[in-house]
């Protein structure tokens, strides 16, 4: 009931907001692709760049558009309007607001990765997109869904959310498998950067959409930082202090 | 009934709620008092479990009261002294989560909606967004947004502040119309006033902890049913009685301007805290 009640929430606000929340998702990648895809010229593995570039900004707009409706939104509601005040005196059991806003937040992730498949749709090429790879963006959507609620937990200030936005998700959107291989940064390096969620969504969701059989490892590992970051959200919302 | 055991919030060093035990009977209306930053807004978000306390806890009807408990949540209803709620719902919008949040029908918040809207003269605003909304009329619709889920217990924290006096009459009417519906209300308020023509008791709060408790009157008749003021250059200075023929014969003994009144709960504020304020 508390999740259907928080979905329908994030629903209001995306009714209101769609063309502010479509223009958001589109503008970035669409910049990415212009300037890497079609601006310069480059192969990749012996095919166009753009085969590589196009499954990482899918993975990488699940983050950003997952990370961003919640790590905002709920540090506005906490430390700004409020609102959160509201659901804590509310019978509604707290664990259920929570899950509501990581699949309203994974959600949203799901909504900014169509809107690159659709606006990469007229590029002809051979990537495939199945049931395996929407899994794995919704799957990413509630990892970046729980950091972005565990943050705002954190959040001192509402200006708080821009800030850790450009401490956590701009490095992984950069450095993440979305532009380059991880298979080519430094040894030690590679390694912690390989760990990180977006890398094996990326390198997941690229394998599939280039009919390759994805790492064995890529799903637990999501699933372990969704344990994780989960488990952080309810000790925070259940355990915290002064909300 | 709510029961405040050991009440004890602290930020670092500071006491800002100081073992604070109280009972609040079913039906009362209580007051809190106490001068700024003496622990009335800190106890009501401990009640709301907005905030743990550091020590201590709050029962209500025996069941004692944390983030978990949703049955004994599904009791309580606030209005806090910020505006929490979203600044971007449209006043229907607003209704319909609050509903929503307390597991309410469609149908029932539909109803209780217009009902609320159409006393509250909210009606035409409607379809407005909250930011798009004054002071008074966000405070109507936190009033409205309470009142949605039929509460037993009604937290509020500083409702009348920013109202124009008609207002704040009609909220008092208000008020007092839903105590007689047997809901149990904490209030906290600046005005005074306001605390000695609605509580059934007051509790004053002074450093987090509980100065005195009692029925406005006893908390009056304590001091002195009557008050002679000696009007000095730059200050006044009370004596109360309780006789009013000593009162009297104070006052025609007395030289320079001086005025008699009935004693006020103001009166007992300044007397019991103001004073240890300022020294």
């Amino acid at each position: 009931m508390g999740i259907i009640t928080v979905l329908w929430e994030k629903w209001t606000e995306f009714k209101r907001d769609f063309y502010k929340i479509t223009l958001a998702a589109m503008i970035t990648p669409l910049l990415y692709i212009m300037v890497f895809g079609f601006g310069i010229q480059i192969t990749s593995h012996g095919e166009p760049y753009l085969y590589f570039l196009i499954p990482g900004l899918v993975a990488m707009s699940t983050m950003n558009g997952s990370f961003g409706a919640v790590a905002q939104n709920m540090s506005v509601q906490r430390l700004y309007e409020k609102a959160l005040d509201q659901v804590m005196v509310s019978p509604t059991p707290l664990w259920q607001f929570i899950l509501g806003q990581i699949i309203g937040g994974s959600l949203r992730g799901m909504y900014a990765a169509v809107i690159i498949l659709i606006l990469t749709g007229p590029i002809r090429t051979p990537l495939v997109f199945n049931g395996l790879s929407f899994l794995i963006m919704f799957l990413n959507g509630m990892v970046f869904s729980t950091i972005g609620i565990t943050l705002s937990f954190m959040a001192k200030s509402h200006t708080d959310a821009p800030r850790f936005s450009s401490y956590i998700i701009v490095p992984m959107s950069f450095l993440c498998n979305t532009f380059v291989s991880t298979d080519q940064m430094p040894g030690g390096f590679r390694q912690f950067i390989g760990a990180l969620p977006l890398s094996q969504a990326s390198a997941m969701i690229r394998s599939i959409s280039h009919g390759e059989a994805i790492t064995w490892y890529g799903i637990p590992i999501l699933l372990a930082y969704l344990v994780v970051f989960s488990a952080i959200s309810f000790l925070f919302v259940y355990k915290k202090n002064n909300l | 009934m709510i029961e405040l055991k050991n009440l004890t919030k602290k930020f670092g060093d500071f006491y800002a709620v100081d073992h604070l035990n109280l009972k609040v009977e079913t039906g009362e209306f209580l007051g809190l008092l106490g001068a700024n930053g003496a622990g009335k807004t800190t106890t009501i978000s401990m009640i709301c479990t907005v905030l743990l306390p550091t020590e201590g806890e709050v029962i209500i009807d025996g069941e004692k009261l944390d983030r978990r408990a949703s049955d004994v949540k599904r009791k309580l209803s606030v209005i806090t002294q910020e505006y929490s709620m979203r600044q971007d719902m449209t006043l229907e919008e607003v209704m319909e989560y609050q509903g929503r949040l307390y597991h309410m029908k469609k149908k029932d918040i539909k109803e209780k909606t217009e009902e609320l809207f159409a006393f509250a003269d909210l009606s035409e605003h409607r379809r407005k967004t909250v930011r798009h909304l004054s002071g008074g009329m966000k405070r109507k619709l936190m009033v409205c947004r309470a009142l949605l889920t039929d509460p037993e217990i009604m937290l509020l924290d500083e409702p009348t502040a920013g109202m124009d006096a008609i207002a704040r009459r009609q909220m008092w009417s208000l008020l007092r119309r839903l105590n007689e519906r047997n809901i149990t209300i904490i209030l906290t308020t600046h005005y005074i006033e306001e605390a000695q023509a609605l509580c059934d008791r007051i509790a004053l709060i002074d450093k987090g902890k509980l100065d005195i408790v009692g029925p406005p009157q006893e908390l009056i008749d304590g001091l002195g049913k009557y008050a002679v003021d000696l009007i000095e250059e730059e200050d006044v200075v009370s004596h109360y009685f309780n006789d009013r023929d000593q009162a009297i014969e104070y006052l025609t003994g007395m030289d320079g301007k001086t005025v008699m009144r009935e004693t006020s709960l103001e009166d007992v504020f300044i007397e019991r805290i103001g004073k240890r304020i300022s020294g």
